[in-house]
């Protein structure tokens, strides 16, 4: 069961067309990566999600209803965490959480319960002082809390981690992983290594249209190039094998690093089979023999270029 | 709870905690004593700093003149420091973003524009009585004549006509970016009303006649009932200008 369904969006802000026709479907319990470059119509997107933005054109459906801008219905589905999420100074953690769960409709008791449960989750459970003091990364954290405080089916956030140090980035992953199959997340970033940590699938998307989708390994497997690395004892015995006349003959192309060769074979129906017999017939035996898998930096780089 | 409720809790804390209840009953405390001290003191300061040789002659001063500090304080002082404090109520939050995560919620945008108008109101109106009652009290101490009538009358209008000025504050925040930008809509409409008093028909109708003709009232020379097309006027205003600024809200883009 898909969670977000979203046809043919289209939105524009004055000429610049933000979104031109995205489609994209987030299927339930996933930690979906919505990767794109800065300006790319990601926070659009969800700001159209949550109804805080009107749509050109285009449906969004959460759990099936879909969202009306101006009549928030479907947002009791959904927890948002926008990039940088501000709150009232003067109030302290519990307060505002107590304030957020009055406006979900929750019992005071229940929000009592989950309050608590939440501050442990995100590390904030004894911290009592007033928010106007908070780090961005404990605002962050707090964010975190009050999105997950109606025990959303969605949680939407917006760049969680791209400002905050080394430390506070594993500290939101973490924290997001921990969700994981009570939440389906979709998460909005440019940093792949964050995606390639914690999401299953990705979306990909570029000046307002979606260009790459599905799980990683799929992807991966997609765009898998038939790549392999070898490396020799030698530069020279590298060289001389680069140049072997049967190794042309498999229509490769090959790149080297002084003792290390990268070699592409185009032709998609040879396997790296052929590179280890050829090795073999030469009496090569090569200090390492690798696979290359595509990373997500490269499929980015290429499907965003 | 209601999100009336809800937000309206959120705001009277946020007044309480950001200290603009403080400020602003403190300056109106100010004000309620100074009036009838003013109208005391003025008359001894002006004989007692004249040169040597000219005489002055001064009626002796009545609770009329108390009053007449009153009005004119408030009016002018008062209402501009109530429009200062109160000038960034919508404009902070839509700048700052805080009002996205509860918007998210399902807060509903009708509950932000009624929440931050009954907060202000509760504020004005506890900021005016306080004025009123300080200076009633004093005046009543300082000066034993009962020159002064229809007091609870003219204060009204003073409390009506500042409601509207807080409508208008409220539906220029949802129009203008800024806080700087609603002050300006305010000075604006302000500009217009007393620009509509140049012609001598239209005074019957203008809000500003609330703020402007309360003398004649605690004196007696206007009766209440010449000023009910006004005081129509202002609540028609009033309630138009914040069905207004909830429409707007609703419609503007976060």
């Amino acid at each position: 069961m898909s969670v977000l369904e979203i046809s043919d969006l289209r939105m524009s802000f004055g000429s610049h067309q933000v979104l031109q026709g995205l489609n994209m479907v987030v299927p339930e319990n996933s930690i979906f990566g919505f990767v794109g470059k800065n300006g790319a119509g990601k926070t659009t997107t969800m700001r159209i999600v949550v109804g805080l933005l009107k749509p050109d054109s285009g449906t969004v459906k959460v759990c099936g209803e879909e969202v009306v801008y101006g009549d928030t219905k479907t947002n009791r589905h959904i927890g948002f965490l926008p990039d940088v999420p501000e709150f009232y100074g003067y109030m302290r953690p519990m307060e505002y959480l107590k304030l957020c769960g009055e406006i979900t409709g929750l019992p005071s008791k229940k929000i009592k319960e989950r309050s608590e449960e939440l501050l442990e989750l995100v590390g904030l459970k004894d911290v009592n002082r007033r928010i106007g003091g908070f780090s961005r990364g404990m605002k962050q954290r707090l964010g975190i809390a009050q999105a997950l405080l109606n025990e959303p089916k969605l949680l939407i956030c917006d760049e969680p981690t791209s400002a905050l140090d080394p430390i506070g980035r594993k500290q939101i992953l973490d924290i997001l992983a921990s969700i994981k199959g009570r939440t389906t997340v979709v998460f909005s970033t440019h940093i792949l290594a964050d995606v390639e940590r914690i999401c299953d699938r990705i979306a990909v998307l570029d000046q307002g249209i979606l260009v790459l989708s599905g799980t990683i390994s799929e992807i991966q497997k997609q765009y898998q190039r038939n790549s392999f690395m070898i490396k020799f004892a030698t530069a020279d015995q590298a060289a001389e094998f680069s140049a072997s006349e049967e190794l042309q003959q498999l229509g490769v192309k090959v790149v080297q690093e002084e003792n290390v060769l990268a070699i592409t074979i185009e032709d998609h129906s040879l396997r790296g089979q052929v590179l280890i017999d050829l090795l073999a017939a030469k009496q090569i035996t090569p200090e390492k023999f690798e696979v290359v898998e595509p990373t997500l930096e490269s499929l980015f780089a290429e499907v965003v270029q | 709870m209601s999100h009336f409720r809800v937000f309206f809790k959120k705001e009277m804390v946020e007044h309480i905690r950001t200290y603009k209840l403080l400020i602003m009953l403190v300056v109106f405390f100010i004000f309620g004593i100074m009036n009838p001290l003013t109208a005391k003191l003025t008359p001894e300061l002006l004989e007692k700093f004249m040169p040597e040789g000219v005489l002055i002659s001064l009626p002796e001063p009545s609770s009329i003149d108390s009053w007449a500090q009153f009005y004119k304080n408030i009016t002018q002082m008062g209402l501009i420091v109530t429009v200062l404090v109160f000038s960034s109520v919508l404009s902070s939050e839509l700048s700052k973003g805080t009002l996205i995560n509860l918007l998210t919620k399902g807060l509903s945008r009708t509950a932000v524009i009624m929440g931050k108008f009954a907060a202000m109101l509760t504020i004005w109106t506890a900021s005016l009585a306080t004025a009123f009652v300080t200076t009633w009290g004093y005046t009543v101490f300082l000066f034993s004549d009962d020159y002064s009538a229809n007091l609870f009358s003219s204060v009204f209008c003073l409390w009506l006509f500042g409601v509207f000025i807080l409508a208008v504050l409220l539906c220029s925040s949802t129009l203008a970016a800024s806080s700087y930008g609603a002050l300006l809509l305010t000075g604006a409409a302000a500009v217009c009303l007393a620009i509509l008093n140049i012609f001598p028909k239209a005074w019957k109708y203008n809000p500003l006649s609330l703020a402007g003709k309360n003398m004649e009232l605690v004196t007696n020379s206007i009766m209440f009932s010449s000023l009910s097309y006004a005081i129509g006027v202002t609540v028609a205003a009033a309630i138009a200008l914040l069905a207004a600024a909830v429409l707007i809200f609703k419609r503007k883009q976060l």
